[in-house]
């Protein structure tokens, strides 16, 4: 990936990829609840391929400098295994564990490289991927540890 | 006749030339008196309660509703106004003031020829004394309220910690009354009631001594009234008028007192609850407040109603998780066999799903209440979690209602800040142990009740704020358990939420207990509801999202409590049973549309 168009479409399939493994596990799990839970994360993700997208058409990524709180729940929970029997919490996690996957993958990939606009456009979609894994820790937070 | 006489009448005339003896505006610059009685102000502190319009002896005030400002949570959204055709000035207005939002200012002239002019709401209307800073006010050591709760007998904590009986012993009928006797009746509490119980007129009975009244008037609304009057979340004290200047009116107290004096077998003859069958039935699923309420007002109503229910007796989560020493076990009874003594069909030990199909109960009953609670205790998910000292608050409590033994040990962590988690370090220490509550916020942020964050301490719980669990270890002795966790710094949430905890891996810390008990939240089971009609009910996150009365896109089914409303609390729970009850009754009868 030497260009800005090769790493854009790059992120874009990567969203794509996640965008399909929800709506997949959607399909597997039993429950009727849980699917419309993995259809709404399958959703998430293709609303974030829209956005780069329209990133490609000139639209701008998250400042690199911007500041997105990371709540490092992704952090202390184990990881989970995406099952059939899968319950929200487990998904959640999951979701939380890939975004947090997806943004040390930019940020290594923007320290292993010398190009200042290719760098600045991977520090860019660590921070939308920082930004995505906040909002499922926010979430996490929200209605599992609702007593915690 | 003279001449003289005959002119005089014309010297007059000289006069009309002569300065006026007069003063054209005899009353201007003359301020009144810096206590002067004056013309109403009213602040912005001011919130509608009416007290004001109550004590005036002249109806010199009505309470109306003011453009832009809308009814919420403690505010009537009405203000003061005033018809000084009738006002004496008398200042009781102010003296009651609950809120001391009014005052008089010391300007006493308002000169107009419009006769009617003289109306204004105070506060509200632009009036040339608005930002006036002198007049009467209220001296801060003279009170014509009654600022003090007459707080009900308690057990010591060192008598409470000793075992399970019930900490909070009751009003005596005195006490009663005079706690009843301080509220104004202004009504605020009764928006914020899930229930909307007629709060004030159940403390008139009190105070009047009428409890077959009271009664009555409870049962309208809630027929949880023993059990919420002992463990009830009591949102309506939190706007009662009272707390702005002293304690709020013990509300929950004055409930309990009612029931506390009627004996169940005088129920029926007092409630005079006769059922007329309709022909149609309801299936209800869960036997918690929710499910109960929705039965007992569908049974008022003729319907044949059954109960399925998991477990081996009713009552859910206020039997199951509530523990003895809050709500002993007669009292819920109390409500409880009440309602069954309608004729509510009670099917224990059936889980839909599992003993009987969710599809069997829909084609056998004319319509469905679905109140199944949130029952499955969150994991932490952390590593080593599978560890056997590791125990599940809800089992706990389960346990201990169920009189067996769920062998905590002589150190327990609790890791939680709800209800359940204090429950459980209050039964910890019940059962001897020394206890240690870690959650992950600060203590102000808990969401366990006030009431019980102060017992549990009282009782010799340890909180630790701002603590994360990270990891649970095994210790050295097989029979103990180490939980390793971190400080945590509170970050504000850009969108207005609470604080959040971010845990700082650079300060943790270690320690062994005979047991950690995890209550950090709950979530439903709702998997017995098969795929097919997944597309007409609506989800949000874990919960159902209701319709109007409480109805789903699958139109015979109604769904209420912990599992479809975000307070999770018992009287919410009531009052979505009684709603859907509501709405069952106008569905059946060809009121409300699917």
């Amino acid at each position: 990936m030497n260009t800005v168009e090769e790493i854009l479409d790059f992120a874009i399939d990567r969203e794509q990829q996640a965008a399909d493994f929800y709506s997949n596990l959607a399909e597997r799990v039993s429950s009727a609840w849980m699917k419309d839970m993995l259809l709404g994360f399958s959703k998430e993700e293709m609303r974030h391929k829209g956005k780069l997208k329209s990133v490609k058409l000139g639209d701008k990524l998250l400042n690199a400098d911007q500041h997105v709180q990371d709540l490092k729940i992704a952090d202390y929970t184990v990881d989970v295994e995406p099952a059939e029997d899968i319950s929200l919490q487990d998904a959640l996690i999951v979701a939380m564990k890939r975004e947090k996957a997806a943004y040390r993958l930019y940020s290594d990939m923007a320290a292993n490289i010398d190009d200042p606009e290719l760098k600045s456009l991977f520090l860019g979609l660590a921070q939308e991927e920082a930004k995505h894994k906040l909002y499922f820790e926010v979430q996490y937070d929200e209605q599992i540890m609702r007593d915690n | 006749m003279s001449l003289k006489d005959l002119i005089s009448p014309f010297y007059v005339w000289q006069r009309a030339f002569e300065k006026p003896y007069t003063q054209k505006r005899p009353i201007e610059d003359r301020p009144g008196a810096p206590r002067y009685r004056g013309f109403h102000m009213n602040s912005e502190e001011c919130i509608g309660c009416g007290t004001c319009e109550s004590i005036c002896q002249n109806h010199a005030i009505d309470m109306v509703p003011v453009e832009g400002l809308e009814q919420r949570a403690g505010d009537s959204g009405l203000r003061p106004r005033f018809d000084y055709g009738r006002c004496c000035w008398c200042a009781l207005c102010v003296d009651i003031c609950t809120t001391r939002s009014l005052h008089l200012s010391n300007h006493y002239a308002w000169v107009t020829e419009d006769p009617d002019a003289f109306h204004f709401t105070a506060g509200t209307d632009a009036m040339p004394w608005n930002q006036n800073s002198l007049g009467y006010r209220r001296d801060d050591d003279y009170h014509l309220l009654v600022h003090d709760r007459v707080e009900m007998q308690a057990l010591s904590a060192e008598e409470s910690v000793a075992g399970f009986d019930e900490v909070m012993r009751g009003y005596t009928e005195e006490e009663a009354v005079l706690e009843a006797d301080r509220c104004v009746e202004c009504g605020i509490c009764v928006a914020t009631c899930p229930a909307h119980m007629a709060i004030p007129d159940y403390i008139r009975t009190v105070r009047k001594g009428d409890y077959e009244a009271g009664l009555r008037l409870l049962y309208e609304t809630n027929p949880f009234s023993s059990t919420c009057g002992r463990i009830c979340t009591h949102r309506c004290e939190t706007v009662c008028v009272m707390g702005y200047q002293g304690d709020p009116i013990a509300i929950r107290w004055l409930k309990r007192a009612i029931v506390d004096r009627v004996p169940q077998e005088k129920y029926r003859e007092i409630l005079g609850d006769e059922v007329e069958e309709n022909g149609k039935t309801v299936g209800v699923i869960g036997a918690g407040p929710g499910g109960m309420s929705a039965a007992y007002y569908l049974r008022r109503q003729g319907y044949a109603v059954t109960v399925y229910e998991a477990q081996a007796r009713a009552g859910g989560m206020l039997r199951y998780g509530v523990p003895s020493y809050r709500l002993p076990d007669n009292q819920l009874d109390k409500d409880l066999e009440y309602i069954r003594s309608l004729g509510v069909e009670m099917r224990f030990n059936t889980q839909v799903g599992r003993d009987i199909p969710f599809t069997q109960l829909l084609d056998e009953h004319d319509a469905l209440f679905l109140a199944v609670g949130l029952n499955q205790p969150s994991a932490l998910r952390i590593a080593g979690e599978e560890h056997p000292r590791v125990l599940s608050g809800l089992r706990v409590l389960d346990d201990v209602a169920s009189g067996k033994d769920p062998g905590v040990g002589k150190r327990v962590a609790v890791i939680g800040g709800g209800n359940v988690a204090m429950d459980a370090a209050r039964v910890s220490r019940r059962l001897g142990a020394e206890v240690d509550v870690l959650y992950r916020r600060r203590i102000e942020d808990m969401p366990a009740d006030p009431e019980e964050i102060r017992e549990s301490q009282a009782e010799g719980c340890t909180l630790v704020p701002q603590a994360i669990p990270v990891e649970i270890r095994n210790a050295s002795d097989s029979n103990q358990v180490t939980i390793v966790w971190g400080e945590a710094e509170m970050v504000a949430d850009d969108k207005g939420g609470r604080p959040r905890p971010v845990l700082q891996e650079d300060r943790m810390h270690e320690e062994t207990y005979d047991c950690i008990i995890a209550a950090i939240g709950q979530g439903g089971q709702i998997d017995f509801i098969p795929a097919e009609f997944r597309d007409r009910i609506e989800f949000k996150w874990n919960k159902f999202v209701p319709g109007d009365y409480q109805q789903t896109g699958l139109e015979k089914l109604f769904v209420g409590g912990d599992i479809a409303n975000s307070r999770a609390d018992a009287i919410s729970a009531i009052e979505d049973g009684h709603h859907a009850a509501r709405g069952i009754h106008r569905f059946l009868s060809g009121a409300l549309d699917g």
